[in-house]
């Protein structure tokens, strides 16, 4: 099913778990950083969240999406 | 019949080109801000300042939260539903102006009478590091407070439709940004090194 057949409630469910799992990711940030200072594992969950929300949110695959409006 | 066509092959022209434009420009803002990281390490490195934790992951989920809102009002006018989509824009420019509160009283310690702070940015490293960081980071939610208010209000006056709506597109595309440049100035800031005491 493309984006552009999606109905909005498919797309605000969407929205909702992405949602969801950058919550998550987020606070298990919070608590790796207690028990671990080093940057690396917080930087890989940071690059793990970017990826959902440019995926996700702001839409980059639309950039070489052919001709598709709105 | 014809010129609808050709209107809408303008318009679907003129998406394409905004978009890469849009883009681009996030491109020239990752410098900006890699180079703010990149002195946060740089000048910082295994350590960082005595900051509060539950105010730094209080204010990260209302930012998270102001994401989903935007995203549902921007999916709202996808499918024509202004009331959704001027509902949606009020809750994420409240819960932005919260994150921008936030800092200012628990990060900057603007009004000490609330929260008396201890980071001046002429202070040391920390403090400098700090105000810049999140200075900048404050001045891109100012601005994207500001394209809300302007989204918002031409949408009230009947802009935007299902079909033609890039400016919403836009204003949601540019707070995401936001809040995926918070994603990683969050831990750089709160989470990564080892606390020094102030």
């Amino acid at each position: 099913m493309s984006s552009r057949k999606k109905t909005k409630s498919d797309k605000v469910r969407t929205s909702l778990m992405v949602a969801a799992v950058l919550a998550v990711l987020t606070i298990v940030e919070y608590f790796v950083a207690l028990a671990y200072s080093g940057a690396g594992v917080l930087l890989l969950m940071g690059l793990v969240k970017a990826f959902l929300v440019v995926n996700f949110y702001m839409h980059i695959s639309r950039l070489w999406a052919p001709e598709e409006g709105h | 019949m014809a010129a609808m066509t050709t209107r809408a092959a303008q318009y679907a022209v003129a998406l394409r080109n905004n978009r890469m434009g849009l883009w681009l420009f996030f491109l020239s803002e990752l410098f900006l801000f890699g180079g703010l990281l990149a002195t946060r390490f740089y000048l910082w490195g295994d350590t960082r300042p005595e900051v509060d934790q539950v105010v730094g992951l209080i204010v990260t989920i209302v930012l998270l939260v102001s994401s989903v809102s935007m995203n549902i009002a921007e999916t709202a006018m996808e499918h024509g539903d202004r009331r959704t989509f001027s509902i949606g824009l009020i809750i994420t420019a409240v819960l932005g102006f919260i994150f921008l509160i936030g800092v200012m009283i628990f990060e900057w310690g603007l009004f000490p009478f609330i929260y008396e702070g201890h980071l001046k940015p002429w202070g040391d490293q920390y403090g400098a590091v700090v105000f810049g960081m999140t200075g900048m980071h404050a001045i891109h939610v100012i601005s994207g407070l500001v394209f809300i208010a302007i989204v918002w209000n031409l949408g009230r006056k009947g802009h935007f439709s299902a079909e033609e709506h890039w400016g919403v597109e836009a204003c949601a595309i540019y707070w995401h940004f936001v809040d995926l440049v918070w994603i990683f100035f969050y831990p750089a800031i709160y989470l990564i090194g080892t606390s020094v005491g102030h």
